[in-house]
């Protein structure tokens, strides 16, 4: 393969080593930002955040970000839309450092501007609230007046009757009998005052508690609500609130009174008790609120105005931001060499993505007119690499789900590539149907066909999992197809393609039983024979069938699996896993699951009914081959005894062999180095990044940067740790390894027949579900049929997508994806692999959109 | 002329396409995927085909049923 990476292995990663000149360090980076190919050390791992070299930029930007926050909030808040960034392409060019400035400061002053405002908004509308308030306590107050008026006379002339009542107490002494007769009698002269005002409505029986009891009940309470809620400024709530006018005599007491009402947050306002004045005052406090309300609107008006210009460019500042802050943060993860003015880096990189990053970065540097050339340096390393599988549109869902179970080891066989068609063909075995597969490529096309458009917004959790795995559906949805026309099934009921293989007899009795005689010579050529459908022995067939056809896919499964390690232990050059692991398996595997398979298949192959010979049960006979060996009772072929016993032999040897072989191979081996004197070799080796002129430094910690002002050394070599070579340790791992194998070999065939239980229950289903609502709904005829069609067609219509497709549908996918995950990739998958993070804008912003 | 020769003649085919595929893959970064995808669709299908066509060519049952009527005789639109 000519540099090209595929997706049958991850793809080949370079170290390498750059060194930009601190002039252009922004641009270089933001330039690869775009690129998004490169994953960047951090060289600094043992300085703190607060140390490095930028993090003052970084705080800056964090602020401007802030900023640029608090106009989204202030613009969700005043409903004003945010215009989306109108085009990637357009922002792909770095800003330049001045444009980064003025954006700073442009987002200080609107931060200002806009918070004045603000404020100044907020002032505003307390005080028109309060003048609401005011004018109902002008409202209402006239109304407790004049009944105050009625009833001063009556209570004045009931406490003498009951000298007790204490309100008027006073009111008896001072005033002369005979005066209060008059309609207008001031409460002054009765020596009795009044507070007015407003109070939240949930508050006021506490209020009211409380006054009584301070009081001692020597007040007269009037309150009534407000009708319309009154928002409250500081929270935009609206809030309930009623009207109070408490009569009481004493200026103690209306001092307590005051404070009383100001803790439990009444706002208090000073009404005249007079008729006249108080129309006055009304008068004058509409004014008040007609010219607060011009203003009010006023002010709004130029906020919404200034955010709807910021609104233009929010999204696009947001990006310039976002990008900004994550080139400083790439560039704080460098190493700042004073004294050659440059930026030293190290990443990660995909090897053939190399020259295109040359030329990028080339491109910086003449566009900056710069002499000092930046250099891309390719490390030799025996560091692991991380494992990066370039995915597109189609592959990205498949990749994601073994991805999910673990990142496949550098340059490991990538399970992702079978998964396309396995994962998605295991799941059709169970879930076959032409219908339900139709409908799966309906949803999972459209979904397709829209792809663009739903691309860019979230609509809910579960559809966004379903968009992400489109095309696993779509292939999902085709193999249903195919695995439905296999069993013969459209929504439980069969097609007839082709002539029946199975021809009933012309002469019977109405409900005698009779049995299909078989075409001589003739075999159904497609699928499940549909004379199945509705025979009274179906299951039976069926059942036989789908058991053996689980067992058989999961076999060649297993054993393609199986094979996948090989490639593995031929790439990474482990001649003894191939010798110790792989054959011995593979031969333990064949010499009892390969062998039941051959029965299976010789079994169908061979004609019992003409023979005359009555089959042997192939379930018995693989119990039978282990606890007897060397006896047959039902003789499948002859010879077959002594097959039986060599192919349990066969099998008997290869667990010592695979147990044994390789530990023991691997402690010859270490010895073998060890007498030679090779231990200890390696312990120093290191590679450096420029010449061989550190040889005789000291070895230092990893990446350290030597400022001697001639040779600077970068250690790109993480001082290699010894592998102990512990034999138990081997050992312990080999005989897990080994009893693992062999014991899954059964389980995993086993669980394979899952396939036959899912697809059964599925056919079964859709077939019930048939039979209780469209067979029904054909029993009637006339009007009555029409209805009850109606109703039946769209109960079964929605039963069969809710229960059948969507639940049914999860179900077999969560089976495929057990056996994609455990039964085939048990079998190679190494997965002690690192994902790449390459530095990228794209990642970075789609990253943010989910937040 | 469905016998036990077509499992056979089949695989050849299926061989046969596998084959065209590998060479008529087209070119670029995704030849592997295509080249994967379309064998392992190939060799599946066949493998589910020669399973259910297999259990027919000497099955050891036969289908039976007691609600048959006679004008029903063997016409499939009537199950």
């Amino acid at each position: 393969m000519s540099g090209q990476d595929t997706l049958f292995r991850s793809a080949k990663m370079s170290l390498v080593q750059l060194y930009v000149a601190t002039e252009i360090s922004r641009e270089a980076i933001s330039e690869l930002g775009e690129v998004g190919m490169l994953q960047f050390r951090d060289l600094n791992a043992e300085t703190s955040a607060f140390q490095r070299t930028f993090t003052k930029n970084i705080r800056r930007l964090d602020n401007v970000e802030r900023q640029l926050r608090y106009f989204g909030a202030q613009m969700e808040k005043n409903s004003v839309p945010v215009r989306p960034v109108p085009d990637n392409a357009s922002l792909t060019a770095a800003p330049s450092a001045s444009e980064i400035d003025y954006l700073a400061t442009r987002a200080e002053e609107l931060e200002t501007r806009v918070s004045q405002l603000n404020a100044s908004y907020e002032t505003l509308q307390k005080r028109w609230v309060e003048l609401v308030e005011f004018r109902w306590v002008l409202r209402e107050a006239g109304g407790f007046f004049d009944r105050a008026h009625g009833q001063a006379e009556e209570i004045r002339r009931g406490s003498t009757d009951e000298p007790t009542a204490p309100l008027l107490e006073d009111v008896e002494q001072s005033t002369p009998a005979g005066s209060a007769g008059h309609g207008d009698t001031m409460f002054q002269t009765m020596n009795i005052g009044f507070v007015a005002g407003v109070i939240r409505r949930d508050r006021i029986a506490a209020f009211e508690r409380i006054l009584w009891r301070t009081l001692r009940g020597n007040l007269y309470m009037n309150q009534s609500e407000i009708d319309e809620p009154i928002v409250d400024p500081s929270t935009n709530e609206p809030v309930d609130k009623n009207v109070f006018v408490i009569f009481a005599h004493g200026k103690e007491i209306l001092a307590k009174i005051r404070k009383i009402s100001e803790s439990l947050g009444a706002g208090l306002y000073s009404v005249d008790e007079d008729n006249t004045l108080r129309r006055d005052q009304l008068h004058e406090v509409n004014s008040r609120i007609n010219d607060l309300d011009s203003v009010l609107h006023n002010t709004r008006n130029t906020l919404t105005s200034e955010l709807r210009m910021i609104a233009q460019n929010l999204a696009s500042w947001m990006v310039v931001i976002k990008k900004e802050k994550a080139i400083y943060e790439t560039l704080n993860l460098f190493i700042y060499d004073s004294a050659r003015k440059c930026l030293i880096a190290e990443g990660w990189l995909p090897t053939n993505q190399l020259p295109l990053i040359q030329k990028r970065l080339r491109d910086v540097t003449d566009r900056a007119g710069l002499q000092v050339p930046t250099i891309v340096n390719e490390l030799k390393t025996t560091k692991t690499p991380p494992t990066y599988n370039k995915t597109n549109k189609f592959t990205v869902g498949f990749q994601t789900i073994v991805d999910a179970y673990g990142v496949a080891k550098y340059r490991e066989v990538n399970p992702g590539l079978a998964a396309i068609v396995t994962f998605p063909f295991l799941f059709a075995v169970m879930f076959g149907d032409v219908g339900h597969g139709f409908i799966l490529i309906l949803m999972a096309a459209t979904m397709i066909w829209y792809e663009k458009r739903l691309e860019k917004q979230k609509i809910f959790e579960l559809f966004d999992m379903a968009f992400f795995g489109r095309y696993i559906m779509l292939l999902m949805g085709v193999f249903s197809i195919y695995t439905g026309l296999i069993y013969n099934d459209i929504f439980s009921k069969p097609l007839t393609l082709f002539k029946s293989q199975w021809v009933y007899p012309e002469r019977f009795e109405i409900g005698e039983n009779i049995e299909a005689q078989k075409l001589p010579g003739y075999t159904y050529p497609f699928g499940l024979d549909w004379q199945w459908h509705g025979a009274e022995n179906n299951l039976l067939f069926t059942n036989s069938l789908k058991m053996k056809l689980s067992v058989i896919m999961g076999w060649f499964h297993m054993t393609y699996s199986l094979c996948l390690s090989q490639y593995n232990h031929r790439y990474f050059k482990s001649r003894i896993d191939t010798w110790g692991n792989f054959i011995p398996g593979m031969i333990f595997f064949q010499s009892i699951f390969g062998y039941l398979v051959l029965a299976i298949i010789y079994k169908w192959s061979v004609d019992w009914v003409a023979r005359d010979e009555s089959p042997p049960s192939l379930l018995n006979l693989l119990i039978y081959m282990f606890l007897s060996p060397g006896t047959v009772t039902e003789p499948l072929y002859p010879g077959q005894a002594i097959v039986q016993v060599i192919l349990l032999l066969v099998a008997l040897v290869c667990v010592p062999w695979m147990l044994l072989l390789k530990p023991l191979y691997l402690r010859w081996e270490h010895n073998k180095h060890h007498a030679a004197g090779y231990q200890g070799l390696g312990q120093v080796s290191r590679v450096s990044a420029l010449d061989g002129d550190d040889e005789d430094e000291t070895p230092r910690g990893r990446d350290s940067v030597e400022s001697d002002g001639e040779g600077h050394v970068l250690i790109a070599e993480e001082m290699k740790e010894e592998e102990e070579f512990e034999f138990s340790e081997v050992m312990i791992h080999q005989v897990i390894h080994t009893v693992e194998f062999c014991l899954n070999c059964i389980s995993h065939t086993a669980s394979y027949l899952r396939l036959w239980a899912l697809s059964l229950a599925h056919a079964q289903l859709s077939l019930v579900l048939w039979d209780m609502t469209m067979a029904v709904g054909f029993g009637f005829e006339g009007t009555t049929g029409v209805i009850m069609m109606v109703i039946l067609f769209s109960f079964w219509l929605n039963c069969t997508l809710a229960v059948l497709i969507v639940m049914e549908g999860t179900s077999a996918m969560l089976h495929s994806l057990r056996l994609q995950w455990v039964e085939a990739m048990s079998k190679f998958f190494i997965g002690d692999g690192i994902a790449f993070e390459p530095f990228s804008f794209k990642l970075l912003l789609e990253d943010g959109a989910d937040q | 002329m469905a016998n036990g020769w077509s499992v056979f003649i089949s695989l050849f085919a299926i061989v046969g396409l596998s084959a065209v595929v590998w060479v008529f893959a087209p070119k670029g970064e995704n030849q592997t995927v295509w080249r994967s995808s379309l064998i392992l669709t190939f060799a599946a299908c066949y493998i589910l085909w020669a399973i259910t066509f297999m259990a027919q060519l000497h099955p050891l049952i036969t289908p039976r049923r007691s609600n048959l009527r006679p004008e029903a005789h063997s016409d499939p639109r009537l199950f």
